[in-house]
């Protein structure tokens, strides 16, 4: 039987590919793929960054040409005396504050009365009368002004329409066209010359009008009680610290030159502490980042204040106490929750809880707390609850890790030396993991100051800096946010506005305060991490 | 007789007592996060189910599910209370005018009260946000996983490679309106479009020598403007985890591999990818479900308030169809919560709209708990 001819040789198993395409062996491609999809996104998430300074650098510019027209136009000139009528507007409400505390007085338990308190309260009525009509020629002349000024503006910003217009029919080649816009420049010298020669009348109107405000305050009424008296007293005193101020308004409109220029300095702290953000006003734009920046940090405080200990104890609770089912069961739950959608929970804040809370507050034994009752359903804890919601989970993970990887030996060591369980935790584990809970809370924070949906539904998007007179009562207030206030405009602003820059600078202060928080946690973490071993 | 006293049984004293109050307190924390998220995923699924689900056949309310948004007219015609459509509404009224002008009877007075996108359903918003979401994860798997077998794989760990892996990390902490921001800035008003004509006001250049410029004028708000700003928002995500999943596969299965001849992309191939795989699906698949839930991101570059065209229908050419705006189910939420009062009314399709949405979302990520939680298990070494 002739014997099978030999196999051939089989090839070596592993051989050496030889593809080549441009001079690269088949896996010097696939590195350069797979590099060249790194490079890619490492190149765009640079580009975030660069977007982001390239359309918002330009406002800084914007800003400054903002303030320097409200100079040229005379509109600073007029705000000083608008301050000066504000100012006393402000004393009337306290007034009138006192009127109604007063009324409530007399009416109280066992009082006069609607009728008679009425009559009883004709002196106090005269006097407030006799104190707010003070202020009625101030208010015409600055009314005046106002539209002097107005004009002014007006004319300047049709004259910065047309020279776009011109410039535009240049590029377009219509030469024509272009010689026919008439711009006329405006001459801020004489028009402003009205605004200006008004000096002499303000500084009679003004002495006048402190006249009356004294003459007011000489002859007050009394008042009922001596804590009404008080207030009385600290009304009067009030008024002469008004009443000085004179001096200093008049300087500064004496003082006033429409040619000063406005430094660069000024574009950026008008931006950083303007305590006003004020869009398509009639008067004046003003971007301020203040009231934004204290309604984020207001709403962020409130959640991370009941986020905090809710997350961090249930941390504490399934890490070293709970059984372990209960582990099994827990730990999943609140991941859980971390996926329901901010949107959707700015929905339940809309829909329930809101009305959930101001139900609350006007149950009458909770009237103690401070800000019960309010009005708003949609305030700052309204969407502070909501957050505190969204960072629990993030708390929650992040602590929990940190303290499971405290090594067992300390949990050992310290039953040895006979503490309880109640000492080992508090005084051995929660010390030794407290780097990671505190880089857990910053990266709560980091979610919560950059959450969108929850605040742009719930917190009332009311543009004002929350009034912290009101003690703890603050947190009822309605805020805006800076998260809240690109959603809310972005749709709306005219591209390569002043506005629409402002917004991309909000963008990039959430950037830096997103990296800033990021980078502390790290930090902590690494500086302050107990050496195992 | 009393029951012989266990010798180390702890004495009753006050540090014992304070140690259970504590301990009850934390207990406490812990219920209570888990019956408000509890409360809340009850609150929107009890009231939601009413308006997704019926008592009769086929017990899903299709008409919500398949139909476009539409007002809702409310009104009291002869007696009876009815609630119709935009297209029902005036179907109806157009047929009693008809009748009541042939009876010779005067023209019927209907003092309908309306809501907008109150009746019909939610489709074009479940269409749109599957679109976003398939879109946008395609785009940031390749990138991400692409680029973290790169930097752990291939990329020697040098000072600009430390660089950008922090780099990577922190942008993970972004909040996404920022990214929102960024993707209306480069791809909404920025991003480069071929045409066959220069555009005179925006930076362009030729194709040369094809007659095709490339005009840099942005892709507007379109479906595509949002697939690569949600894409970017989670690739930092992506990248990290996988990265994560890629360091976790022990190096002797790479050396092992190497060992015997194979070349690098054999041994990533075959010894590390299979390993890496469950970590890398589990941080793509929670990728999607945040995907799926960011509003702020696609507000002002993929999501429109209402369109009434389906996404695949008149088309004029293949193209439009990644330069058009979708409806989005997280923008439809905020929508119908923000713009529109709140009444008995209006409350079915918001809530409606939410049970969906939350319906969706929980779903992946609940798949990806289980999955992690399996995979786990099975790989350990």
């Amino acid at each position: 039987m002739p014997s099978a001819p030999p196999d051939p040789p089989s090839p070596f198993p592993i051989t050496k590919a030889r593809t080549h395409l441009l001079g690269l062996t088949f896996d010097e491609c696939i590195q350069v793929f797979f590099g060249g999809n790194a490079v890619m996104a490492v190149v765009i998430l640079g580009l975030i960054t660069f977007f982001l300074f390239k359309e918002g650098a330009s406002f800084f510019g914007q800003n400054r040409e903002n303030l320097t027209v409200y100079r040229r136009a005379g509109l600073e000139y007029v705000d000083f005396m608008r301050q000066q009528e504000q100012d006393h507007t402000a004393l009337t409400r306290y007034l009138s504050d006192l009127r109604l505390r007063t009324l409530q007085h007399l009416t109280g338990p066992g009082g006069l009365t609607l009728a008679a308190a009425n009559t009883q309260l004709a002196p106090f009525d005269e006097f407030a009368n006799r104190y707010s009509d003070a202020v009625v020629p101030l208010r015409g002349f600055v009314s005046d002004l106002t539209d002097v000024a107005t004009a002014i503006k007006t004319k300047f910003i049709v004259m910065g329409d047309n020279k776009t217009q011109r410039e535009q029919l240049l590029g377009a080649g219509k030469t024509a066209e272009a010689a026919a816009v008439v711009i006329t420049p405006v001459d801020f010298k004489a028009e402003l010359a009205p605004l200006v020669g008004t000096l002499p009348a303000y500084r009679d109107l003004s002495t006048a009008f402190a006249k009356s405000l004294t003459e007011a305050i000489a002859s007050p009424p009394k008042l009922p009680t001596p804590e009404l008296q008080a207030r009385m007293e600290r009304f009067r005193a009030l008024t002469q610290q008004y009443l000085v101020s004179f001096p200093a308004t008049l300087k500064n409109l004496e003082s006033w030159d429409y040619l000063k220029p406005v430094p660069v300095w000024q574009a950026f702290t008008a931006f950083l502490f303007g305590k006003d953000w004020l869009t398509a006003s009639f008067w004046q734009d003003w971007y301020g980042i203040v009231p934004l920046f204290v309604g984020s940090l207001l709403v962020s405080v409130i959640a991370l204040l009941l986020a905090v200990p809710l997350g961090v104890g249930a941390a504490i609770y399934v890490n070293q106490i709970a059984s372990p089912l209960e582990q099994r069961l827990i730990k999943p739950s609140i991941e859980f929750i971390s996926a329901i959608p901010s949107v959707v929970l700015g929905f339940f804040g809309i829909a329930v809880l809101g009305e959930a809370l101001r139900a609350l507050s006007h149950v009458t034994w909770l009237s103690w707390v401070p800000g019960f009752p309010f009005a708003e359903r949609l305030n700052a804890l309204t969407a502070g609850c909501l957050l505190a919601l969204i960072a629990v989970p993030t708390i929650f993970t992040l602590a929990e890790d940190a303290l499971n990887n405290v090594p067992r030996s300390f949990k050992e060591a310290s039953f040895a030396l006979g503490a309880t369980r109640l000492q080992t935790v508090l005084r051995i584990i929660v010390p030794a993991s407290l780097s990671g809970i505190v880089s857990a809370v910053l990266l709560g924070l980091g979610r919560v100051i950059g959450e969108t949906m929850v605040v742009l539904l719930c917190a009332g998007n009311r543009i004002a800096s929350p009034d912290f007179t009101a003690g703890l009562g603050v947190v009822t207030q309605p805020v805006h946010t800076m998260t809240g206030i690109i959603s809310q405009e972005m749709g709306e602003v005219v591209r390569d506005s002043i506005q629409y820059r402002a917004l991309f600078v909000v963008g990039i202060v959430l950037f830096f305060l997103a990296l800033l928080i990021n980078f502390l946690a790290q930090k902590i973490v690494r500086k302050y991490r107990i050496s195992i071993g | 007789m009393n029951p012989v006293q266990h010798p180390f049984t702890a004495r009753k004293n006050r540090s014992r007592a304070l140690e259970k109050l504590t301990f009850w307190l934390f207990r406490l924390a812990t219920y209570l996060v888990l019956a408000c998220g509890f409360f809340v995923f009850g609150n929107i699924f009890i009231k939601g189910a009413g308006t997704v689900f019926k008592k009769s056949f086929p017990f899903v309310n299709t008409v919500f599910l398949t139909e476009a948004p539409e007002s809702l007219y409310v009104f009291t015609y002869q007696g009876t209370k009815m609630e119709l459509g935009d297209r029902d509404y005036r179907a109806f009224r157009a047929a009693e005018e008809a009748r009541a002008k042939a009876a010779g009877q005067p023209v019927p007075q209907f003092n309908a009260e309306s809501y907008v996108y109150s009746a019909g359903g939610i489709f074009p918003c479940i269409v749109g946000t599957v679109l976003l979401v398939v879109g946008s994860m395609a785009i940031a798997l390749v990138l991400g996983v692409c680029a973290a077998i790169y930097l752990n794989e291939y990329a020697r760990d040098g000072r600009f490679i430390r660089f950008v892996r922090l780099s990577i990390l922190n942008l993970a902490g972004v909040p996404s309106i920022v990214f929102g921001l960024f993707g209306f800035g480069l791809f909404v008003l920025f991003a480069p479009r071929l045409g066959v004509a220069p555009d005179p006001e925006k930076w362009h250049f030729r194709l040369w020598p094809l007659h095709q410029y490339v005009n840099f004028v942005g892709w507007g708000v379109s479906l595509i403007s949002g697939w690569f700003t949600l894409a970017f928002m989670v690739l930092p995500v992506i990248i990290t985890a996988s990265e994560e999943a890629l360091k976790s596969v022990p190096r002797g299965f790479r050396e092992g591999s190497l060992a015997l001849g194979a070349t690098k992309w054999q041994t990533i191939r075959k010894n590390v990818l299979p390993y890496a795989l469950p970590g890398i699906l589990t941080s793509s698949i929670l990728g999607i479900a945040r995907v799926a839930g960011e509003t702020a991101p696609i507000m002002f570059t993929a999501a429109f308030v209402v369109r009434d065209k389906l996404p695949w229908e008149g088309l004029d050419h293949w193209t439009d169809f990644f330069f058009q705006g979708v409806m989005a189910l997280p923008y439809h939420i905020y929508v119908v919560s923000s713009k529109i009062p709140q009444n008995e009314y209006t409350a079915r399709v918001q809530y409606g709209t939410a049970f969906v949405f939350l319906f969706l979302v929980a779903v992946i990520a609940l798949a990806s708990i289980l999955l992690r939680n399996r995979l786990r298990k099975r790989y350990q070494w």
